[in-house]
């Protein structure tokens, strides 16, 4: 039963994650490999605000969510301006940077050991430390998510987003602000990621830089990827299906030192097959 | 002393980087595809040399070998993905994250087979010390700034002394006039990628004589190297090597005041500053 | 007296080409005006300049006496001049009526704090503006397309789109980029009409056209365009009687 609960506990975590991929990757259309790097820099914040207990949760989580927002515009704010493959390597030079500084930063992070010891999160001056009732935060803050995903694309601001990754230039030429539009979808991705950080942190009560890297980020596209593209439906269920993916490799009995070598084996392959044969993933649109 | 020992162990590994360099910019300017996987093929060609110099083979016919892997595997992507994508008209975004994920596959198929742990080779001239004057080089970095060094030469000469190089760059200035010209585009491209994966196997080899290989070690090299493409200006080939060299030795010097966990800082840093001052780079063409 | 549209002394070059040469001329409100030229005389780039998309070397585009250099293409249509492409850039996986919506000005939830935190009265004010873009849509003809995406349109029925995206700027000075060329005779006709309709309608037409019949039976007042710079203007019949220009365009062309 407490494994149902953590799979369910982490699938809303990653739906959230998916839900910031997918506004950056699918409706405003940038290539991003950095969105684990956000998503570490929300759970830290919320990490160190707590062990140190100088705020509660929430509050902690509005930190860390205008933190993100701030960074994830940020590290956006190249790719509205260059053009679409400089900010590849933009999005890979922040990720390594995130990652050599969760690593080394050791005073803000714990450096690579990582850190332990983050508390439950509390609501209202009650702590929640049984495992159902963070199930509840998670899904309240995923069904949060989900509602604010299909509002925005069904509001005005969803076509003008849509009409922005077909056609920059005739949106520009329709009178309408481009750069305005992007920035705030890479705010809200931002946010979200941060959410997700800060329920991350304190569900496991124990972060290190492993969770925010380069393969964490290779993740998140994939369940983008896999799910679909530009649907509340897809981004649901990537995260759903990736998430099992790591018990079903344990079904065909490989050693445990390799299981991560081949769930990330497994993600690649289900990225050049997805762009080859499925662009559209399993509930989304083209990519 | 430091500073000079520095300087040359900076012109060494740039080299190499600048050869990443060149190899990347010669994919990117022809086929227009950020060729993320060419990290890689870079790492397949350490291993596959590793594999060949244990079983017994001399050195230099295992970097032939390796060299002839890593043209089959470049030449493939090229063939069975990249060019059935532009048919398909897929969008850019999804060309990169079909490069993103042959990337994840070669590195964890290595990882599969070879471990994750850094691995040495077992050539003893690679570690042996040579000095001139005050500097202290290994074998492996004589290697590295000679061959590297020749085969941006050659690549120089290829590019502009060839008739096969004047068609690769026709097809890169103008894809629609090569078509119309029977320059056939999309052979070039199989063979610009099958010349590039050669040469990246150079840098992917005689790198990791010297630190040893890791399965997931291309990324970083990688990113210096696409860094130093964009500031040297697409499309001009010694723009992107000597740049790739000028960030290597800026980010050995800053060995003098900073830990070397944070020279990807410096690297980026370097980006950043190109991004907001000089975004088409220093020797762009046109 | 301030003329309506006035392009002065525009300079641009690309590289080592000079696309506008002291580019110079001016456009009365409520006509139909055709800019001819051979190809490359810069009859797009000078659309780009006074759209706000290049910015020239040196000179000017004033409209209704303000400046418009240096303003943003969004500035630019909000200040009344909107533009359609040669090469129509519509969206082609929204469908005619979402084509339309996203070019009418400012509606609420634009942005997501109004999407997010007033859903309904977002949803409520895009209702109206459907209603808006329903008949921009009826007025070029294509009211029984409104759901259709717009990649499963003909080409004839993408160009009458662009030109209702374009009135749904609310502009009163439209550029168009060719909006006949392509079209078989029937599209062709109904295009003209529309276009006539339009200045019925109290809009300011500035069209780039290549065909001379289209040329003499909608413009009032025609430029003539060569190497960047204005040769001549006049009537439709003067400009296309001149033979001196006649062979300017046709020899050049070939």
């Amino acid at each position: 039963m407490d494994y149902l609960y953590s799979y369910l506990i982490l699938s809303e975590i990653y739906v959230l994650l998916g839900l910031s991929t997918n506004l950056l990757v699918g409706v405003v259309g940038i290539f991003s490999v950095s969105q684990a790097a956000v998503f570490g820099v929300g759970a830290y914040i919320v990490g160190d605000f707590l062990l140190s207990g100088t705020l509660s949760f929430l509050p902690a989580v509005a930190v860390a969510a205008v933190a993100c927002i701030a960074l994830n515009v940020l590290i956006t704010l190249p790719s509205l301006r260059v053009a679409g493959d400089y900010f590849v390597v933009t999005s890979f030079g922040i990720q390594l940077l995130a990652t050599a500084t969760f690593t080394n930063w050791t005073w803000g992070t714990g450096g690579a050991n990582g850190m332990p010891g983050v508390p439950p999160p509390d609501l209202f001056g009650m702590q929640i430390s049984s495992t159902r009732g963070i199930l509840a935060v998670s899904t309240v803050a995923a069904a949060l998510g989900c509602l604010a995903f299909w509002l925005i694309l069904r509001a005005p601001f969803g076509r003008l987003l849509k009409a922005i990754r077909e056609d920059e230039l005739a949106v520009a030429a329709a009178g309408k602000g481009v750069l305005r539009a992007k920035v705030s979808a890479a705010a809200l991705a931002g946010a979200f990621a941060g959410v997700a950080g800060g329920v991350y942190a304190t569900y496991l009560s124990f972060i290190d830089p492993t969770s925010f890297d380069l393969d964490a980020s290779i993740l998140l596209l994939t369940m983008v990827v896999v799910g679909g593209a530009r649907t509340l439906w897809g981004s649901v269920l990537g995260p759903f299906l990736l998430l099992a993916l790591p018990q079903l490799l344990t079904l065909i009995a490989i050693p445990t030192t390799y299981a991560a070598t081949m769930q990330q084996l497994v993600y690649g392959a289900l990225l050049i097959a997805f762009a080859l044969f499925r662009p559209q993933g399993l509930l989304g649109e083209r990519l | 002393m430091l500073l000079l020992q520095l300087l040359a162990n900076g012109i060494v590994t740039g080299s190499a980087l600048g050869i990443v360099a060149v190899s990347f910019a010669l994919i990117y300017s022809t086929t227009r595809v950020f060729h993320v996987a060419h990290a890689g093929v870079f790492t397949l060609g350490g291993y596959l040399a590793w594999s060949l110099v244990r079983a017994g083979v001399p050195d230099l016919l295992a970097l032939a070998g390796a060299m002839a892997g890593c043209v089959v595997l470049g030449a493939a992507i090229q063939r069975f993905l990249y060019a059935p994508l532009e048919r398909r008209g897929a969008a850019q975004l999804v060309v990169l994250i079909a490069s993103l994920g042959t990337l994840a596959v070669i590195q964890n198929l290595l990882a599969a087979v070879y471990s994750p742990d850094i691995l040495q080779f077992p050539s003893a001239w690679a570690g042996h010390v040579f000095g001139l004057g005050g500097l202290r080089l290994t074998g492996a970095q004589l290697a590295t700034v000679g061959v590297d060094f020749a085969a941006f030469g050659w690549v120089m000469w290829f590019a502009h002394g060839t008739l096969l190089g004047k068609r690769i760059r026709a097809v890169a200035a103008n894809p629609f006039l090569a078509e119309i010209t029977r320059l056939e585009p999309r052979r070039v491209h199989v063979l610009v990628m099958a010349i590039a994966s050669a040469l990246v196997c150079l840098p992917g080899v005689l790198g990791p004589l010297d630190y040893g290989l890791q399965p997931y070690g291309g990324v970083t090299p990688l990113l210096t190297a696409t860094i130093a493409m964009i500031a040297g200006g697409i499309g001009s080939l010694a723009g992107a090597f000597f740049l790739a060299i000028a960030i290597v030795v800026l980010q050995n010097l800053s060995l003098l005041v900073m830990p070397g966990e944070w020279s990807i800082g410096v690297t980026f840093a370097i980006f950043i500053v190109f991004m907001l001052f000089r975004p088409r780079g220093l020797f762009a063409s046109g | 007296m301030t003329d309506y549209l006035r392009v002065e002394a525009v300079n641009h070059s690309f590289g080592g080409l000079q696309a506008l040469n002291d580019c110079a001329f001016t456009i009365p409100a409520g006509r139909i005006t055709c800019l001819v030229g051979p190809n490359g005389a810069g009859k797009t780039t000078i659309f780009n300049v006074i759209t706000g998309f290049l910015r020239p070397d040196t000179g000017e585009v004033r409209f209704r006496g303000r400046v418009l250099t240096g303003l943003s293409p969004q500035t630019i249509v909000h200040a009344g001049i909107a533009r359609s492409f040669q090469n129509l850039r519509l969206f082609p996986d929204l469908t005619a009526l979402d084509n339309v919506m996203v070019a009418l000005p400012g509606g609420f939830g634009e942005e997501p704090l109004g999407a997010l935190f007033r859903p309904f009265h977002a949803a409520r004010t895009d209702r109206q503006r459907r209603e808006t873009a329903r008949e921009r849509l009826a007025h070029v003809g294509l009211a029984d397309r409104a759901g259709e995406r717009v990649r499963n349109m003909s080409y004839g029925e993408q160009k009458l789109l662009t030109i209702a995206r374009l009135l749904a700027t609310g502009a009163e000075l439209l550029l168009l980029d060719e909006p006949a060329s392509g079209l078989a005779a029937g599209a062709l006709d109904q295009v003209m009409a529309l276009l006539r309709r339009l200045q019925d309608d109290g809009k300011t037409l500035l069209v780039v056209e290549h065909n001379t019949r289209v040329v003499q039976q909608i413009a009032d007042h025609v430029l003539f365009l060569h190497q960047g710079h204005l040769m001549a203007e006049g009537t439709p019949a003067a400009i296309i009687a001149d033979p001196a220009l006649a062979e300017i365009y046709f020899g050049g062309a070939l």
